[in-house]
C-alpha cells in the first residue's frame, strides 16, 4: 500500500508550476489520455531510505523546450541549448521529487536528478501513482515508482 | 550587498540570481558547497548565501556547518533554498546554523519576504507610492 | 471544455470593474477552473452559469464570481512592523496601563484565510506569560475563506510566504502535501462570519483590533461608520492597527495616533459618535462601492508595495 495519494502528487505538480512557471496552479490540468510518443523527455530523481522509489516527469521534446524557456525567462522564439533543457527538466524533477519524499512517513534521502529520453531498463519498480496532466496542450505525466522489496534488508542501507 | 547562490542547477541559480539582482545585489554563483567554500576562502565577502541542500561534492547542510564553524564568516546570513521539506529537515538545518529556510518551489515574493525578515532587502530609493 | 469567448469577455469585464484586476486573454483556464465549483453547485457548466448570470444578474452571485477570481494567497506577518509593535509596545503599554494583564482580547477583522490571526497568536504566545488569558476573534464576510481559516491547513506555497522558519517548525506539522497549524494555536482563535457594518462580533471588549487595508475601499461616511463600530467594541485605551496607508485622522476623532517603532497605532481615547449612521444607511452606502467588505481582493489590491526593513 503506497503512502502517497494521487491528489497529493497532483497538488505538488500544480504548485511547482504555479510558483516557477505560470503563476497559477490551474495551468496544469488533469488529462487522462496524456501520453508521450517517440519524442519523450524523462527526468527523474530517486529516493533512498526505508521507502525506495523514484519520482519521474515525462513530457514531449517541444514541451521540454517550452518549459526550459519559461523557467529561464527566455523569449518564445529563442532556441534553448540542449544542456539548459536537461538542467531545467532535472531541476523540475528535483523539486517535485523532494516534495513527494516529504509525503513519506519515514525520512529518506534524495538522489541527484537524471534526464534521458526514457527511464533506464530493469529498474524493478512498479508505478504506484501515475498522474497524467496537460500543460499548454502538451502531455505532462508525473509518476511515482516504488522499487520492489530488495533481497537485503532495506533498513540496513539507512544509517 | 553581495550574495552567493549555491545550487548545482544552473536553472535555479539563474532564477535566484535574477531575483536578488532585482534587489540590487551583486551575485556570485557556486555549483556545490565546496566551490562556495573555495570562493569564501579566496576572500570573497558576502552578506548572504542562498544554499541548496542536495548537491554533489559538498552538500548544503555540510556547507552551513562549515561556515558556522569559522568565526571569520560570522557575518554571512545563510538561507537554505531547497526542495527538502520535511519538518525534521528544517529543524536540522536551523540547528546547523541556517537563519532562514525557503522551500522549493518558491516565488520571487516569497524570497523577498524571507529576506525582509532578515533585514536583507535594501530600502527602496524612493518612498513606496500609494496605488 | 473550452470557454465561449463572450463568457470570458463578460467575466473579465466584471472583474476589471470591481477589483481593478485585469484578466488577459489566455487566462480562460483560470475562469473555467475558478468558476467550475460555483457552476457545479447549480448543476451547470461554466458557460451556462455565466449565461444565466447575464440574463439575471444578482448581486451576491456577482460578488461570488469576483471573489472566486481574485482570491490569492496572503502572507504571514504581513508588513512585519504591526506584529513587532504588538509585542514590543502594545503588550507592555497595556500591562503598564492596567497594572496587570489578566486577559488580552484581540479582534482580527477581515481576516481572509487566517494568516493574520494565527500570526498574532504566534507573536503573543512568545510575549505573554501564563497569567494572561488570550483570545483572538477573527472575522470575515466570506464563509469560503473562513472555512479555510478554521481548518488551519496551508499549501507549501502559502507556508513559504513570510513565515519565519523557527515559527514554522514550532507551530506547524506536515499533513500530506500541506501544513497544519498546531492545536494550541487554533484553540486561541475563534472564527466568525461578520459584516463590518453590523454591530461588533462577540468576544470583546477588545484590547487590540487589526483592521488593515479595508478602509481604503470606503468613502468617508462609511469609513466613519466602521470606525465608530470598532471604537464601541474596544476597551478604552486599546489599540487599533490599520494598514500602512490608512489613518483615523480626519475620519474619527475617537483615536489618537501613537508611534511605536516603525508602526503607527491608533489608541482608543474618545467616545463613539452620538449621531452614528444607522446600519441600513451604511449598507446602502457600502453597496455603491465596488466589492465592499470581503478580504478576498485586498490581497492583490493592497496598497504598500515595499515594506521596508526590519530594524
Amino acid at each position: 500500500m503506497s503512502p502517497i495519494a494521487h491528489e497529493e502528487v497532483q497538488a505538488i505538480a500544480q504548485e511547482v508550476f504555479a510558483a516557477m512557471i505560470d503563476g497559477e496552479p490551474e495551468s496544469l490540468v488533469p488529462w487522462p489520455d496524456a501520453g508521450t510518443g517517440s519524442d519523450a523527455v524523462v527526468a527523474w530523481v530517486d529516493v533512498h531510505g526505508p521507502w525506495l522509489g523514484r519520482a519521474s516527469l515525462e513530457t514531449s521534446t517541444p514541451a521540454a523546450h517550452e518549459l526550459a524557456r519559461a523557467l529561464l525567462s527566455m523569449e518564445a522564439d529563442e532556441t534553448v541549448p540542449r544542456e539548459d533543457v536537461v538542467d531545467a527538466l532535472g531541476e523540475l524533477a528535483n523539486v517535485v521529487g523532494g516534495n513527494v519524499k516529504a509525503l513519506l512517513p519515514e525520512h529518506g534521502t534524495l538522489g541527484l536528478p537524471n534526464v534521458a529520453d526514457r527511464l533506464p531498463d530493469g529498474h524493478l519498480a512498479a508505478a504506484v501513482q501515475r498522474v497524467p496532466l496537460a500543460w499548454r496542450g502538451h502531455p505532462f505525466v508525473v509518476t511515482v515508482w516504488e522499487v520492489a522489496e530488495p533481497t537485503v534488508s532495506v533498513r540496513e542501507g539507512e544509517r | 550587498m553581495r550574495a552567493l547562490v549555491i545550487d548545482d542547477s544552473r536553472t535555479m541559480r539563474r532564477i535566484v540570481r535574477a531575483t536578488l539582482a532585482a534587489f540590487g545585489y551583486e551575485v556570485h554563483e557556486a555549483e556545490h558547497g565546496q566551490a562556495a567554500l573555495d570562493l569564501l576562502e579566496g576572500g570573497l565577502e558576502v552578506d548572504l548565501a542562498c544554499v541548496d541542500w542536495n548537491m554533489p561534492v559538498l552538500d548544503g547542510l555540510q556547507f552551513v556547518t562549515r561556515v558556522r564553524a569559522n568565526p571569520l564568516w560570522r557575518a554571512v546570513t545563510l538561507v537554505m533554498v531547497t526542495t527538502e521539506s520535511e519538518h525534521s529537515q528544517i529543524v536540522r538545518a536551523l540547528a546547523a546554523g541556517a537563519h532562514e529556510y525557503v522551500i522549493k518551489p518558491f516565488t520571487a515574493d516569497a524570497l523577498r519576504e524571507k529576506l525582509e525578515l532578515l533585514g536583507l532587502v535594501p530600502e527602496p530609493v524612493a518612498a513606496g507610492g500609494v496605488a | 471544455m473550452t470557454l465561449a469567448a463572450d463568457t470570458f469577455a463578460y467575466v473579465a469585464d466584471l472583474v476589471r470593474q470591481r477589483s481593478a484586476i485585469s484578466l488577459e486573454p489566455g487566462k480562460e483556464y483560470l475562469v473555467e477552473s475558478r468558476l467550475a465549483p460555483l457552476a457545479r453547485e447549480r448543476g451547470m457548466d461554466v458557460d451556462a452559469y455565466v449565461r444565466a448570470l447575464r440574463a439575471q444578474p444578482r448581486e451576491t452571485e456577482l460578488m461570488g464570481v469576483v471573489e472566486a477570481l481574485t482570491t490569492n494567497e496572503t502572507s504571514w506577518f504581513r508588513d512585519q512592523t504591526p506584529f513587532m509593535a504588538l509585542s514590543q509596545h502594545v503588550v507592555p503599554a497595556l500591562r503598564a496601563h492596567l497594572g496587570r494583564l489578566d486577559s488580552l482580547r484581540v479582534w482580527s477583522a477581515a481576516c481572509s484565510t487566517g494568516q493574520e490571526p494565527y500570526s498574532i497568536a504566534m507573536v503573543l504566545e512568545g510575549t505573554l506569560d501564563a497569567g494572561t488569558a488570550l483570545s483572538i476573534t477573527a472575522t470575515d464576510l466570506s464563509e469560503q475563506v473562513l472555512a479555510r481559516a478554521r481548518a488551519g491547513t496551508y499549501t507549501q506555497l502559502e507556508i513559504n510566504r513570510g513565515l519565519p522558519a523557527p515559527m514554522l517548525v514550532r507551530h506547524f506539522q506536515r499533513a500530506g502535501a500541506h501544513w497544519q497549524v498546531s492545536d494550541p494555536l487554533r484553540k486561541v482563535v475563534t472564527f466568525r462570519r461578520h459584516n463590518l457594518l453590523d454591530p461588533a462580533p462577540a468576544g470583546g471588549p477588545f484590547d487590540v483590533v487589526f483592521l488593515r487595508n479595508v478602509l481604503i475601499y470606503f468613502d468617508l461616511a462609511v469609513k466613519r461608520a466602521v470606525l465608530d463600530r470598532v471604537l464601541r467594541a474596544m476597551r478604552p485605551g486599546g489599540y487599533l492597527v490599520l494598514g500602512a496607508a490608512e489613518t483615523t485622522l480626519g475620519v474619527h476623532d475617537g483615536f489618537e495616533r501613537v508611534e511605536a517603532g516603525r508602526a503607527c497605532l491608533h489608541r482608543a481615547i474618545g467616545r463613539p459618535l452620538t449621531a452614528t449612521l444607522p446600519t441600513e444607511t451604511a449598507r446602502r452606502l457600502a453597496g455603491t462601492i465596488p466589492h465592499p467588505l470581503s478580504a478576498a481582493d485586498r490581497t492583490r489590491a493592497a496598497v504598500p508595495t515595499f515594506r521596508g526593513v526590519a530594524p
